[in-house]
């Protein structure tokens, strides 16, 4: 450990510690643009200056590494000169393109600008002309102008997706970001670049001008599209979610996250949610009463069967706790052992990209083996398969997916529950398969929550547990699993209704469409005014 | 420290005489009356609606989506007009604009005029003066709908007879590099 | 005059050849030298007081001892990338006596224990190229390059490699990025490239006369170079003269000989008897001398740097009063903008927010701020990048306004040149953009 004082205050830091990475761990303010902690050393952007006493000239926070004694200061007047010039150098040729950026708002150039900035540049010739929306591969959109040259994407290409799409091409003032000749910038984790670019010069075709940064709040939670675990952050407003973003974390994911991972959102919202329980009776899919009226209403149903006759089907995308409260449900109230865990077609494959994609799509198949291994079931789903097929199983539960898309074998399985005389399916999804199914008899499909409506945990394929909370609520009317596995049980438990926080709006209409509709309804109300 | 005060005793109804007042009070009506009667110039009441009262050019009544020398949306879509606006009645969507140069713009942008306090926010934030609010005043509609004012009413209703243009050029931003 | 110490033979064409040059006393050191012990090269150097003659005038011998004492694999790097606006020196050793080079490159590399050398040749020096091409061929075929050179033990092998046209793989780092087949960028320091440098190995760079004077360090001792030039500024230097003057070249003389002498009597006075007006005296980097700071200073590294401006590869510019200084500042600020790499954001902005501030007072647009700002913002730029290309670009702004503030003032003013009466034309250079910017 080696002694140092920043800014007057004395810390201890490992020594080979780089200057700005002490004043970030100990929470003191540096411009900085092109240092990433996640990334190599390019020194380029000039702002992260300190002065070291004993050193006339400015250093250079990002590439100088903490030495016994050192002094170093960044609130002096002389840093403060520099930094600001440095801003100004990387301003004079930026657009003032904020009003459409999309990086507006939580720009580093915005901020570094309010934190040390704070002039009127003197730059009155015409600024650098350089290309606009160029289209750099499926999910990202380049404007030159913009770029402030950092290379933090370009070193992201070569060290961490290790693809090399990337490089800056010319030089000077008119040095460009861009890829090689015919090739595109087109790999499993393109869109971090996205995420490191401190300016809106690189920008995700998926969320360009879906939203502004701040109609958007966030909150943390665990990606659940696949065993890895990654830890993000989620973006949403009242109109449901919108984007999904790493979170640090050492042990998991690092900085990073995978592409797909970020589309994890698309099935959370309402679009793509089971809103209302339906029935399927006398040849009509009807929509019932509410979730926990429905389930509760069937506890008495399972309560009056065999053990024997009860079946329930479990896939790896719920929580720990979840898991948990269901197993003691059917173990312990209903006495059955006919619990059978629905792997998706890949579950089992151990197939890891040596990055964070692995093939298990399901976030929590570890949770489940363990919540089966406690409670002593070690069922196959052939033993499923026969038990329905002989109609030994009269009265089947199943949880369905959240991430109905990795789900592959859909069709098949959804064939294979309707044999059960009594189905009742559980899912945040819409399950089109079962609508389409020829041979159903009675099915009730009941609203469940995702995990972004649900705090819990899940146990990643290393076996780690990670906490999650609650982020937001998009479907009032749908339950988790705890509450089934207690209505299940015949307990009496009060349902708090969440108002989800956008009530008025309608399916697939825009909020200003909703507005209109209702205004439509209380035309009598303005005729009589 | 001491209070002075004094109780008032109100006369009772009997013992109070309000005959000056009203005689005082009818003859300023009069006055009037006679005044208008003979001098219908000055007169202030208007009837209105064969009569519409001139406001000045700076009053702020409708909005106006402005427009570029090509007729198209001068809007950018930037929603700081939304973000800005206290009574939350501004509602944008945007997206992609095939041409490079345009990038963003708007493809509904709606105010709900019964929400609307004209304050005139919107305008103050617009930074290429897409949005203004106009002389225009009588805002009538038969049901809620009709006060839903949508792009096409904005910037292109009869009464602005084609859109008004915006002072901010596309081309001169260009070239100024904003 | 001129003192011809390594220059001695340069007007024999044979010079050229082997042997030619063996007639005239080469490679009679490298077989000194390779029974030495390349610490006591190494420690002569030093004692020499030899200079980097590439344009920092850093100690050589100092250098070599930054190198690791292991066995790590080392290279020796030839910076032969003359670039400097107003350098031609190099280009003359290695067109008139490319042996010469050589031999002081084994040695030196013997010195410093490395088994491989580059000659990194500026791409549009092809006479030099060929020349030294063929050299190293024939020194191959006479085995003084190769396996055991001289029965020595020592191994070496030599390489040319044609750079291809950016000032900035003149700088060290820069040409190493080049080298090693990166874009021609400067690396950030530290490390140093005598700890990491070529291929992440041990590297040393060293200009052309730098590695051709070892030779005759080695023949007349240290302090036998040390005749020649002062204390802190020992040996002869080669320095390019040209401009407005009646004899342009290159000049051979001992360091500290005096700047008006090396105009007036090496360089024949100035052309059509105009009068001196000033002098950039180490290449387009350094700052600007006024004709009276020239009849006090001497061409050496102190006297220089003491009068705030920098002895530089010798590269002297001689200006008459015809010139008009901001259109010379204008075609130094175009070269400065053109070559900055890109890389670090105050060099990238801030060479071409100069060249366009000059600009706008030569089409007429300027105002009295800009002078100032010209001022802001090459100071600014100075010393905050990773090489020395942005305080290249800012030095000559800074000591042309302060130093002729006068005709900045009467351009902004009347928006014609003081001294030429007449308006700008903007140069083919400059309108061609597409020439510019290519």
């Amino acid at each position: 450990m080696l002694k140092c004082t920043i800014n007057g205050v004395e810390l201890e830091v490992k020594e080979g510690t780089s200057i700005i990475q002490a004043m970030f761990d100990n929470h003191q303010k540096i411009a900085h643009y092109c240092w990433h902690p996640g990334l190599s050393i390019a020194g380029v952007c000039r702002l992260c200056m300190v002065e070291i006493e004993g050193n006339p000239r400015l250093q250079i926070a990002c590439n100088t590494v903490v030495t016994e004694g050192m002094n170093i200061n960044n609130t002096s007047s002389k840093v403060q000169e520099a930094v600001k010039w440095g801003l100004d150098f990387h301003l004079i040729n930026h657009p003032l393109d904020c009003p459409i950026c999309d990086q507006a708002g939580e720009c580093g150039l915005q901020d570094q600008y309010m934190e040390f900035g704070q002039y009127t540049s003197e730059m009155a010739e015409p600024k650098q002309k350089k290309r606009k929306v160029v289209d750099l591969g499926p999910t990202i959109v380049l404007d030159s102008e913009r770029c402030i040259l950092c290379s933090r994407c370009v070193r992201f290409t070569d060290e961490v997706s290790k693809t090399n799409e990337l490089g800056i091409f010319n030089r000077g003032d008119h040095a460009e970001i861009g890829t090689h000749d015919g090739k595109k910038l087109d790999n499993r984790y393109s869109l971090n670049t996205v995420d490191i670019c401190p300016v809106g010069a690189l920008t995700s075709k998926d969320f360009r001008f879906k939203q502004r940064a701040w109609y958007l709040k966030d909150s943390d939670t665990i990606c659940n599209g696949c065993s890895t675990g990654c830890n993000v952050k989620v973006y949403f407003n009242k109109e449901g979610l919108f984007r999904v973003k790493p979170r640090f974390n050492a042990e998991v994911n690092g900085h990073w996250m995978c592409d797909d991972g970020r589309n994890t959102y698309k099935f959370v919202n309402k679009e793509a949610r089971l809103e209302k329980s339906q029935e399927y009776k006398n040849g009509a899919w009807n929509v019932t009463g509410a979730a926990g009226a429905v389930t509760k209403s069937f506890s008495k149903l399972l309560a009056s069967a065999q053990p024997e006759e009860i079946g329930l089907v479990l896939t790896g995308q719920l929580t720990n706790e979840e898991y948990e409260s269901i197993l003691n449900t059917f173990t312990n109230t209903l006495k059955t052992k006919n619990i059978y865990h629905w792997k998706s077609p890949e579950t089992e494959k151990n197939n890891f990209d040596g990055l964070l994609i692995r093939a298990d799509k399901n976030p929590n198949t570890n949770g489940l083996l363990a919540a089966f291994k406690k409670h002593g079931i070690s069922s196959t789903w052939t033993d499923l398969e026969a038990k329905l097929n002989s109609k030994q199983i009269k009265n089947l539960v199943v949880i369905g997916p959240e991430n109905i898309a990795v789900y592959k074998d859909i069709e098949t399985q959804v064939n294979l529950f309707t044999k059960a005389s009594n189905l009742m399916y559980f899912t945040s999804a819409q399950v089109a398969a079962l609508k389409a199914s020829q041979n159903i008899q009675s099915v009730t499909l009941i609203p469940l929550k995702t995990f972004i409506e649900k705090s819990g945990s899940f146990t990643n394929h290393a076996g780690k547990v990670q906490a999650f909370k609650k982020v937001t609520t998009i479907v009032s009317d749908a339950l988790n699993v705890n509450e089934v596995a207690q209505l299940l049980a015949g307990q009496e438990i009060k349902l708090q209704f969440v108002p989800t926080e956008n009530l008025f709006i309608a399916e697939n209409l825009r909020p200003d469409q909703v507005r209109l509709e209702l205004r439509k309804k209380n035309e009598f109300f303005f005729n009589k005014g | 420290m001491s209070v002075n005060y004094k109780t008032v005793v109100q006369k009772p109804a009997d013992k109070q005489w309000y005959l000056l007042g009203i005689a005082t009070g009818l003859a300023i009506t009069m006055k009037h009356l006679l005044k208008n009667l003979f001098n219908k110039k000055d007169m202030i009441t208007l009837n209105y609606p064969e009569q519409k009262y001139d406001y000045s050019n700076r009053f702020k009544g409708n909005h106006i989506l402005t427009v570029k020398k090509d007729g198209a949306i001068r809007c950018t879509a930037c929603m700081l007009c939304a973000t800005n606006c206290p009574a939350d009645c501004i509602t944008i969507t945007a997206s992609e604009h095939p041409s490079a140069e345009v990038e963003k713009y708007p493809i509904s942008y709606e105010i709900d005029m019964l929400r609307c306090v004209f304050c005139g926010y919107c305008e103050e934030a617009c930074p290429v003066d897409a949005i203004r609010l106009g002389p225009e005043w009588q805002t009538p509609g038969l049901n809620g709908a009709e006060f839903n004012y949508d792009i096409k009413h904005l910037a292109y209703r009869a009464s602005l007879k084609g859109g008004v243009q915006s002072v901010v050029d596309d081309k001169e931003r260009s070239k100024s590099g904003i | 005059m001129e003192t011809k110490y390594l220059t001695e033979f340069y007007h024999l064409p044979e010079f050229k050849n082997l042997d030619g040059y063996r007639k005239n006393g080469g490679y009679i050191q490298l077989t000194k030298a390779l029974l030495m012990q390349p610490q006591a090269i190494i420690d002569e150097v030093k004692a020499s007081g030899l200079r980097g003659r590439g344009g920092a005038g850093f100690s050589t011998g100092m250098k070599w001892g930054f190198l690791p004492k292991n066995n790590e694999p080392r290279y020796l790097l030839c910076n032969a990338d003359e670039g400097e606006p107003g350098t031609f020196k190099d280009r003359m050793m290695m067109e008139k006596a490319p042996h010469q080079l050589i031999e002081g490159m084994i040695i030196s590399a013997f010195a410093i224990g490395s088994k491989k050398s580059y000659i990194y040749v500026r791409g549009e020096y092809e006479e030099s190229i060929t020349t030294l091409l063929t050299a190293i061929q024939e020194a191959y075929k006479a085995g003084l390059l190769g396996k055991n050179i001289l029965g020595s033990g020592f191994d070496h092998d030599m390489d040319v490699y044609r750079g291809a046209g950016a000032y900035i793989c003149g700088e060290e780092t820069g040409m190493i990025s080049s080298l090693e087949g990166l874009k021609g960028q400067p690396k950030l320091k530290p490390p140093f490239p005598a700890v990491q440098g070529f291929l992440k190995k041990p590297t040393i760079v060293n200009n052309v006369e730098t590695l051709a004077a070892v030779k005759y360090i080695l023949r007349d001792g240290a302090q036998g170079y040390r005749k020649y030039g002062t204390e802190k500024s020992a040996g002869t230097k080669l320095f390019s003269l040209s401009g407005n003057v009646n004899k342009p070249g290159n000049y051979e003389v001992p360091l500290a000989y005096p700047l008006k002498d090396m105009i007036n009597i090496l360089g024949g006075g100035i052309k059509n008897g105009k009068k001196l007006k000033a002098v950039i005296p180490g290449g387009s980097s350094a700052p600007v001398m006024t004709a009276e700071e020239v009849e006090r200073a001497t061409l050496d590294y102190e006297c220089l740097a003491q009068m705030g401006t920098m002895l530089g590869s010798g590269a002297i510019i001689v200006i008459d009063d015809s010139k008009c200084m901001v259109e010379c500042l204008a075609n130094l600020t175009h070269f400065y903008r053109h070559e900055s790499c890109g890389q670090c954001t105050p060099c990238r902005e801030g060479t071409g927010w100069l060249e366009k501030i000059v600009h706008s007072i030569l089409s007429g647009n300027g105002r009295m701020e800009d002078i100032d700002l010209l001022i802001k913002v090459a100071d600014n730029m100075k010393g905050k990048t990773i090489c020395a290309l942005s305080d290249a670009a800012a030095l000559p702004v800074l000591s042309f306004v302060t130093k002729f503030r006068d005709e900045f003032e009467y351009f902004v003013q009347h928006g014609k040149s003081k001294v030429k009466g007449t308006a700008y034309k903007t140069p083919n250079y400059i309108a061609d953009k597409g020439h510019a910017h290519a």
